[in-house]
């Protein structure tokens, strides 16, 4: 390859700062992909009421109906988040089919829950982009797994509880009518108007394709999830391009603060990029090069569990009547119960930091541990409780 | 090509921030040259400058730890997008804090008040530090101007200063019936100073790889 003479200028320049005109166009399309977002949860839970309607397989509530088993529900969530690398994609479809009606809130909590956990796969993918370097790798891995590990624990002492009081849904309920009780006519606004005249215009482009009863609607559930995808896939990006400077000013903040300080910074990156697997990876390479440590790194990945609610929230927006704003709420306070529990007592924050450093060293000994864990959290885990399902 | 009129517009971006880091640091490299070579050749006591010189040395080494940091996070936060430009930002902090290194140097030199030449020739010293001090003033505004025309004048003039101080080195070697030690670090580490100075400037030049490296022919 030719090397460029000195007369050529060819150095690394400083980037110019973005156009006002590209940032007012970024903006723009931002509310686009978000009135898209709320479009596709609306014709994604339109599309499960018309199964239902059209009695496939027994009704759009039978499809659901293994999920009845708490097991089977949170190997749904983890298994579809790992398939579509997106705890967001799965919590909004998860609100949609609530807000359908073909699943309850009580039913539907363990696969939030799942959709947690499955999350957590993509910073423990990002981590072994160290695997060649030995001290980096174990930093990185903990670093990553200190996530999985968190929900993991929350999930186990959380879900039990659920099970036996239904505090969490319940709550979430109470919550829930509070809110659309204070919201007055907030279903009867305008963007709700033009979601529901947009997802009528898309039911009637699929109709003229020649399409009609279930595979009306199996169409129509496939664009809403695709649609839901893309547009989150999209809004993720564009807030991650406007946002970058005030994303690196907070995380240098992140590196010299503690207690609440980095919590709150997780939350807000994670509400404003709408993805906590974008806050948490971002916390990898900056652990593995020693720059942040895991215990400074821990409050922040709490923070992005927290903030990463927000899209259950938005995306029930879109939604009639308390049950998807519920199931939001779950998302809200499961995130809050487990971060009050293992955060502020020493003792059970220590758990999840102990956890992802022996797992780091174990994996640093032989890296059968990484493979192990990564099929058995991520893969092996939801086989079984997908067995369950449809053993049911 | 980046506008040489006027400073590029990159303040609010985390760029920015490192930049105005590493600026702070040749600032202060500058600043503890002088103090360091007016003791050794411009008669100041050394210490009256210490405290100062030991302090700002300090700052330079707290600074590029810090720029390290900012580095790693703006790689974190913005992926592969300005990752030359991260390598590069990585070695020339190293020059602007061995800058300061050079600067303790000379202050250790004046603690043994060494013979620098006779009186023509400590004129001559103080000329070239003054050339030095002036050198590093001029490189840090070059920098923030991404000013490549005025890089390439800097550089030629630079690789000058370096000939005077090696031939002063040799000059050194050869002279008989003095201790010249002192001579030929003192303006070794002129040279060496001017070099760092010298290495960050290239970076406007030249490639990445080329970085350090600059041939006028």
């Amino acid at each position: 390859m030719p090397i460029a003479s000195p007369a050529e200028g060819n150095f690394p320049a400083y980037p110019p700062r973005p156009s006002a005109l590209g940032n007012a166009a970024r903006w723009l399309s931002l509310g686009a992909l978000l009135f898209g977002f709320l479009i596709a949860i609306e014709l994604m839970s339109k599309a499960i009421q018309m199964l239902a309607g059209e009695g496939l397989g027994g009704g759009s509530s039978e499809m659901f109906a293994g999920i009845h088993n708490p097991f089977a529900g949170l190997a749904a969530g983890v298994l579809f988040t790992v398939l579509v690398q997106s705890s967001s994609t799965t919590t909004a479809t998860i609100v949609a089919v609530v807000g359908s009606g073909a699943l309850s809130v009580q039913d539907a909590v363990p696969m939030i829950m799942g959709a947690n956990i499955g999350t957590t796969v993509t910073n423990t993918l990002v981590s072994l982009g160290s695997l060649s370097r030995r001290a980096e790798f174990r930093r990185a891995f903990a670093a990553a797994t200190v996530h999985d590990f968190f929900n993991l624990l929350a999930v186990a002492t959380l879900l039990p509880l659920e099970l036996s009081t239904r505090v969490i849904s319940r709550s979430a309920r109470w919550l829930a009518e509070q809110f659309a009780g204070s919201g007055g006519g907030r279903f009867d606004s305008p963007i709700k108007s033009s979601i529901k005249a947009a997802y009528k215009g898309l039911l009637y482009l699929l109709e003229q394709l020649g399409l009609a009863g279930p595979s009306l609607a199996t169409a129509a559930l496939l664009l809403g999830i695709g649609l839901t995808f893309v547009s989150l896939y999209f809004i993720t990006r564009t807030m991650r391009h406007l946002l970058a400077g005030r994303i690196e000013r907070a995380m240098n903040r992140a590196l010299d603060s503690s207690g609440v300080v980095p919590i709150l910074i997780g939350a807000v990156l994670t509400v404003a990029v709408q993805s906590s697997s974008i806050t948490t990876s971002m916390l990898v390479p900056m652990c593995a090069s020693g720059v942040l440590s895991l215990n400074h790194a821990f409050p922040i990945v709490l923070g992005a569990n927290l903030g990463t609610t927000g899209t259950a929230l938005i995306a029930s927006a879109a939604q009639d009547g308390t049950d998807a704003l519920s199931i939001a709420f779950v998302h809200l306070l499961f995130n809050l119960a487990g971060l009050l529990l293992f955060y502020p007592i020493p003792l059970l924050r220590r758990a999840p930091l102990a956890l992802a450093t022996g797992l780091a060293t174990l994996a640093d000994r032989s890296r059968l541990w990484v493979i192990a864990y990564v099929v058995g959290v991520f893969f092996l885990l939801p086989f079984f409780g997908w067995l369950i399902w449809h053993s049911h | 090509m980046p506008n040489t009129n006027k400073k590029p517009d990159h303040d609010r971006d985390g760029l920015g921030e490192i930049q105005r880091k590493f600026l702070e640091m040749l600032e202060d490299g500058r600043h503890a040259f002088d103090a360091a070579a007016n003791a050794l050749v411009g008669g100041t006591d050394p210490d009256a400058i210490k405290d100062d010189l030991f302090k700002t040395d300090r700052r330079i080494n707290l600074t590029e730890q810090d720029l390290r940091r900012k580095l790693v996070v703006h790689g974190a936060v913005h992926g592969m997008n300005h990752f030359p430009l991260l390598l590069v930002l990585m070695s020339l902090a190293k020059d602007a804090e061995r800058i300061g290194d050079y600067a303790k140097n000379l202050y250790d030199l004046a603690l043994a008040k060494p013979w620098l030449g006779d009186a023509e020739g400590r004129r001559e010293i103080v000329v070239l530090k003054d050339r030095v001090s002036r050198a590093l003033v001029r490189a840090r505004g070059i920098y923030e101007l991404e000013d490549i025309d005025a890089a390439r004048a800097y550089l030629a003039e630079c690789h000058q200063i370096e000939d005077e101080c090696d031939e002063l080195v040799d000059e050194a070697l050869r002279l008989e019936g003095h201790n010249a030690a002192g001579l030929a670090l003192t303006a070794r580490y002129f040279k060496r100073v001017v070099s760092h100075a010298s290495n960050v400037i290239t970076s406007l030049v030249v490639p990445l790889d080329k970085l350090d490296f600059y041939d006028e022919g």
